[in-house]
């Protein structure tokens, strides 16, 4: 055991130090040391760099941090979103990076249900994305209070999603996501994106890695045969990441791989897997061509219920993300440029969460599940349906004057849901640079006196427009079928129309 | 859905009795925990033991890492290396245990084997005749691994370019040795580099690989 001491090689005053104890963790390229203080770890790749990596950490450190630091939102992504390098370090001849340590709920608490073997390890994503560490029957299972329920992954997923979004809109392309790239825990919600010394910057820096199997595009898997210099070859870089994130999104709310159907390409597994996930790749639930649909019988029995695409669907994940894996999975699978960007599944993630309803059911493992948009609705996960009336806000924008549009936007209500303001008016939106002041709530729903209404609490201009009433802050208005309410008169002030569903 | 089958054959002759087969539960079972603490080895890892002494034994036939349950391997005081003996049975075990691809089921990925032995087969001439049907066989890797200074190196190599010497069979070589093993079992997760083909990941500076 001892501590050593390495250089800073963008600023030689800069020092830091790390512990050797000889069993280093090992990542894919870099040995991992942790500094006396535990505050960062030094990463170092266990082979030389050349000139054209270096200065890639170097890009990565001097000139990508600050410009995430000086913009908005910049503690968010710094604390939250990325654990992004911060200083490059020579060490006998080896580069390493500092990177500061991750946020301590990305470590298991407990671990597996039954057993202490992942106590204190990483909150990889692959825990969260695969199905057998969820079955009630595995023996391996995660503990119960590690998994969160099934609205925790649409926040982590949002976070993922943003991650990508402020990436792309640097220049910069990931490269390499993957389940074994983040960290996620879906207790505080949280998600992280890990090892960024790869990113790849188009024209400048070119992918050194083609992904991670899973995850990488088709498109890349069916040209890797050819030279890097053939014109032909697909090498990571933004549109591939749009594949791997929809995959990841996909694995978190299902439990399942997009692609791994039953459909048999060649007799060889290694050209079959190539085929399947390249070339051939085919939606598992693609509607009209049924061929690579999974044989739950030659499945994994831990994978039940996720891999059964007949009993959860992935429609259960709701309209607006449904037609974007459409859009990914169908149109995209082979064409890059119809891939939905990182912030069209923000908006979809964040609409989808108004879509939610609570589950009845107390024991619900997965105690949300999207509005099914029928007239009795039921949780798909446990099957519980629906007890009493449900109130469905549709949300209307001002075409011009008189002229009310849909927003392709509904809020469904349920006992002390809240109204935000992004709720309220089209020009405030909501995402990583919504300030404190915008999160507070302008009024809340609840079911009174067996009736539903809505609580204002900060509207200043609310008005039941069917009973021609103002509702003064203070006050509330009854939910009934069919009535609408102006939101704000403000610009940019919603209409809703309620409709009242499982009467 | 694909299953990874690995085979690990294990010399439990006479030499490796006393701190030999001791060092090597104990690896075993640090290699299993490592395992067990992997989500991906757990998604599609299938690991049988088999050893060779004077007999052939399937101490654990191919099961689903999560349901392993690695036995006590013990081992007579003295008797001959029937590597190829060993081998032999190898290779009906993975000719009925590893699904292959048809047109209407996904077949297993191509299996790995670890040889570990400390000294040389006793059945030169059946293990001379084994070792061109495990080449193939079409393993995915094949690992040789010698160990001690009573193994030989070169008989090793006839059956795989893959040969790992360890200059003992002590406790800390031989977790040193099954910690790799775990990581080139581990490795078909990680990033892809842009060249092609799947390398072994290097083996621990403690010990010698002979190529």
């Amino acid at each position: 055991m001892k501590t050593i001491t390495v250089k800073s090689i963008n600023d030689s005053s800069k020092s830091y130090q790390y512990v050797d104890n000889g069993e280093p963790m090992r990542g894919g390229v870099k040995d991992v040391f942790f500094s006396p203080d535990k505050k960062y770890v030094v990463a170092i790749f266990r082979d030389k760099l050349d000139f054209n990596q270096k200065e890639r950490l170097q890009r990565i450190t001097n000139h990508y941090l600050p410009q995430i630091q000086n913009k908005e939102a910049g503690d968010y992504y710094l604390n939250e979103v990325f654990r992004w390098p911060t200083d490059v370090i020579e060490h006998n001849g080896f580069i390493g990076v500092i990177v500061p340590i991750y946020n301590s709920k990305f470590f298991f608490k407990k671990g597996y249900e039954t057993s202490d073997l992942i106590q204190g390890k990483e909150k990889n994503g692959k825990w969260f994305a695969g199905a057998k560490f969820r079955n009630p029957q595995f023996p391996l299972k995660v503990a119960k209070s590690e998994l969160g329920d099934w609205l925790s992954y649409f926040q982590v997923c949002v976070n993922l999603t943003r991650g990508v979004k402020k990436m792309h809109a640097m220049g910069l392309a990931h490269s390499d996501l993957s389940y074994n790239n983040v960290l996620i825990d879906p207790v505080e919600k949280s998600a992280c994106i890990i090892d960024l010394d790869g990113l790849v910057v188009p024209g400048m820096f070119a992918a050194e890695v083609i992904g991670t199997a899973e995850f990488i595009a088709p498109e890349v898997l069916s040209s890797k045969h050819l030279n890097k210099t053939d014109s032909n070859r697909k090498l990571p870089n933004r549109l591939t990441d749009l594949h791997a994130l929809p995959v990841l999104i996909y694995m978190f709310l299902l439990h399942r791989h997009p692609l791994k159907g039953g459909k048999v390409h060649d007799l060889d597994t290694e050209k079959d897997d190539l085929l399947s996930m390249g070339e051939k790749a085919m939606f598992i639930e693609h509607p009209t061509d049924k061929t690579n649909r999974p044989k739950l019988a030659q499945g994994s029995k831990w994978d039940l219920p996720w891999a059964d695409i007949v009993k959860l669907p992935y429609s259960v994940t709701g309209p607006y993300l449904k037609t974007l894996f459409d859009k990914v999975f169908i149109d995209g699978l082979h064409n890059p440029m119809q891939r939905p960007t990182a912030e069209e599944w923000e908006i979809a993630l964040l609409k989808t969460t108004d879509l939610m309803q609570k589950c009845h059911n107390i024991s619900c493992e997965q105690k949300w599940y999207v509005f099914d948009n029928t007239n009795t609705p039921k949780c798909p996960f446990c099957g519980t349906a629906h007890k009493g009336t449900l109130p469905v806000l549709d949300l209307y924008y001002q075409f011009k004057p008189t002229v009310w549009k849909p927003e392709n936007h509904r809020l469904m209500v349920y006992k002390d849901q809240y109204l935000f303001q992004w709720h309220v008016n089209r020009n405030i939106t909501r995402n990583e640079k919504i300030t404190a002041e915008q999160k507070v709530p302008m009024g809340y729903f609840t079911f009174h006196n067996n009736k539903w209404v809505l609580v204002n609490q900060k509207l200043t201009s609310l008005k039941d427009v069917t009973e021609d009433r103002e509702i003064p802050i203070g006050s509330m208005v009854e939910l009934t079928d069919g009535k609408k309410l102006l939101l704000s008169k403000e610009d940019g002030g919603r209409v809703v129309v309620i409709t009242m569903a499982n009467k | 859905m694909r299953r990874l089958p690995v085979y690990f054959l294990l010399d439990t002759s006479g030499s490796m009795y006393g701190e030999p087969i001791q060092a090597l539960n104990n690896a075993l079972s640090g290699m299993v925990n490592t395992l067990r603490s992997d989500a991906q080895a757990l998604d599609s890892l299938w690991i049988s033991i088999i050893t060779f002494d004077r007999e052939v034994k399937e101490i654990v036939p191919l099961t689903e890492l999560v349901s392993f349950q690695l036995p006590e391997i013990t081992c007579p005081q003295s008797g001959p290396t029937n590597t190829g003996a060993g081998l032999d049975f190898v290779i009906q075990k993975v000719k009925k245990d590893v699904l292959k691809g048809s047109p209407t089921q996904k077949g297993d990925w191509k299996p790995l084997l670890f040889v570990f032995t400390d000294g040389k087969p006793s059945d030169i001439q059946l293990y001379r005749e084994k070792t061109p049907e495990i080449k193939n066989l079409n393993f995915g890797a094949v690992v040789g691994c010698a160990a001690g200074h009573m193994a030989n190196d070169e008989i090793l190599k006839e059956l795989t370019d893959n040969v790992v010497h360890l200059d003992s069979a002590d406790s800390s070589t031989l977790k040193q040795f099954f910690k790799w093993v775990s990581e080139t079992i581990e490795q078909g997760n990680k990033s892809q580099g842009t060249g092609e083909g799947v390398t072994l990941p290097p083996p621990p500076s403690e010990i010698t690989v002979v190529i």
